[in-house]
């Protein structure tokens, strides 16, 4: 029980870092990111195959961090001009890509068999049971860290001016701000936090696919984050954990309702994820944690 | 050569798929402004409509307009029950929505019919050969229903009084609205449409390959991708894109291999962005 308890915390931190990645696009700069699988997979190849090739685990996270920058510049080229929607087909798509690219590619990432055996963090030394306390000790100091960053750009004055894009582009403009590099930089660092995810999440299993690049994982981060509250990162860190609770009570009502198979299974946990995010939409868009406008400053 | 003509005639069909479900896209996002993601999941409502109105009376007909009304109906209820209610929210509200939905409606499907993958049985009949080219009927038969169903789309849209009003809005909600046109009945029959249209797409999809369940999220990219090459809210734009999306496909084949047909939907989508965000046949829009 105990084990299975620090196996579901260290999942439910990767769930909030994504949410934390999303908060900062979608919640702060009223972007949309569609394609968050995509870039949780990117993370994670990137660091795979650099471990794999000889780099420390820590390199490793850099160049997903880094990879995620790239590949998020990339994404975004092409839209940021244009309306949301546009960006928001686009990630989709992109997702799609990835998962193309990683089930192709043999040579590259082994196609539909995955990477197997990516190195995990100090397992030899401390032993199964050791390694995934020390690790769900990792990737929550990462959460923390992560989120305390995102707080307080949230409330610099550069966290203010992506929402004053958000609210409306015109005005920022006119208040002199280069709305486009505040645009680029955001969803950079965004894809960046997704990437340091996926890396984390292929490092605690030491195994990843094509099957873990799933639109699955990107609503369900969606879930989270309207159910915790859009635009706050409080909320998007409590949402990331609250959905993996969600998910893991799903399962537990399954193993009460006998007579089920695990594909029904999984088909009804998928019901519930949908009718809930579509719930969350119509009942309480603004999420449990709602967002704080400070007050203006009285002249 | 007739390698090459092979290759051409199943583009079209394959483009005629993405055309009607680019069509339906474009129809939604012209008038209720957002890209509906539910469309793949709508598709797949239809195919398997048509699959269960075909077994029971063994009619191709009958199993179609059974799958294209299970369609339209799908189309309804996620209009009457989501985005009806959503209606004043940002368009990425509105989408986030759609993509729950089609998580909803994929889900019910697989429980209701299994992963399994499932085929209409029709009798094998062989192709004809024109020239050196092997023609099958059933493709041209299936490229004639499109083309109607085209036809009957387009006969709503610009001769009917209903179908004028739908022009109306999408051409300016604020201005239909003084003009006194209800939204609300053009929103019913602009679901009910797009739901037909996107299901019909999804029977042809079905009759020619094979259905599943995840058959709609499948098809749901090169969908996106023909509407924005064609111009988002065009559906002219969205049919010829969709034939030139399908072709290209196909052509490409030979050279890019199987697998990475659908990037190629993807790429054609990256470069019109780039190069004419407005798409081939698009007003002038978006650049906020």
């Amino acid at each position: 029980m105990l084990s299975y308890l620090i196996f579901a915390l260290t999942i439910g931190g990767i769930y909030a870092l994504l949410a934390l990645s999303l908060n900062l696009v979608w919640g702060s700069a009223g972007m949309v990111n569609l394609g968050l699988a995509g870039f949780f997979g990117v993370g994670a190849y990137a660091s795979a195959i650099a471990t794999g090739a000889g780099a420390p685990v820590v390199f490793g996270w850099g160049i997903a961090a880094l990879a995620g920058v790239a590949v998020g510049l990339l994404v975004t080229f092409a839209t940021l001009r244009l309306r949301d929607d546009y960006l928001a087909i686009v990630t989709l798509g992109f997702a799609e890509m990835v998962r193309l690219v990683a089930l192709n590619e043999r040579w590259l990432t082994s196609g539909a068999d995955g990477i197997s055996g990516i190195a995990a963090p100090m397992k030899a030394e401390l032993g199964t049971g050791g390694f995934n306390l020390f690790y769900l000790a990792v990737v929550s100091l990462i959460v923390l860290g992560v989120w305390w960053m995102l707080a307080r750009l949230d409330a610099s004055p550069y966290g203010r001016t992506l929402k004053a894009i958000r609210e409306d582009q015109e005005l920022a403009r006119f208040a002199g701000k280069p709305v486009l590099r505040f645009k680029y930089e955001a969803f950079a660092l965004s894809a960046a936090i997704a990437a340091l995810a996926g890396a984390l999440y292929a490092h605690f299993q030491s195994y990843f696919s094509p099957d873990h690049i799933q639109p699955l994982i990107t609503i369900y981060i969606f879930l989270g984050l309207t159910a915790g509250g859009v635009g706050r990162p409080a909320g998007a860190v409590a949402g990331g954990y609250a959905v993996l609770l969600f998910i893991e009570a799903t399962r537990f009502a399954a193993d009460v309702l006998p007579g089920l198979k695990a594909v029904e299974v999984a088909a009804f946990r998928e019901i519930l994820i949908g009718a809930a995010l579509l719930i969350m939409l119509h009942l309480k868009p603004q999420g449990f944690l709602p967002e704080t406008m400070p007050k203006a400053p009285k002249p | 050569m007739a390698f090459w003509i092979e290759l051409l005639i199943s583009g079209v069909v394959a483009g005629l798929i993405i055309g009607l479900s680019a069509l339906s896209i474009t129809l939604v996002f012209g008038i209720a402004r957002f890209p509906n993601a539910a469309t793949g999941d709508t598709m797949t409502v239809g195919a398997y409509g048509a699959l269960l109105g075909h077994r029971a009376t063994n009619s191709l007909l009958v199993g179609g307009l059974t799958g294209a009304a299970a369609g339209a109906i799908v189309g309804f209820l996620g209009y009457w029950f989501i985005f009806r209610k959503l209606a004043q929210r940002s368009s990425v509200a509105l989408l986030v929505a759609s993509i729950g939905l089609a998580f909803v409606l994929r889900a019910i499907l697989g429980v209701s019919f299994g992963h399994s993958q499932q085929v209409f049985q029709l009798p094998l009949v062989r192709p004809w050969r024109i020239g050196d080219v092997p023609v099958h009927p059933n493709d041209l038969v299936l490229a004639a229903a499109c083309a109607m169903i085209l036809a009957i789309v387009f006969a709503i849209l610009h001769l009917t009084p209903i179908g004028r009003r739908m022009r109306a809005v999408a051409d300016d909600p604020s201005l239909a609205r003084v003009s006194g046109i209800s939204p609300s009945g053009v929103m019913t029959v602009l679901w009910l449409l797009a739901g037909a249209v996107s299901a019909s797409a999804g029977i042809v999809a079905g009759i020619k390959t094979v259905v599943s369940p995840e058959m709609g999220w499948d098809l749901l990219l090169p969908a996106f991708a023909a509407a924005i090459v064609g111009g988002i809210g065009s559906p002219v734009g969205a049919v010829v894109a969709g034939l030139l999306i399908g072709v290209a496909q196909e052509l490409a084949t030979p050279f890019v291999g199987f697998t990475y047909k659908i990037a190629l939907s993807f790429l054609m989508m990256l470069v019109v962005l780039l190069v004419r965000p407005r798409g081939l046949f698009g007003k002038l829009e978006g650049a906020r």
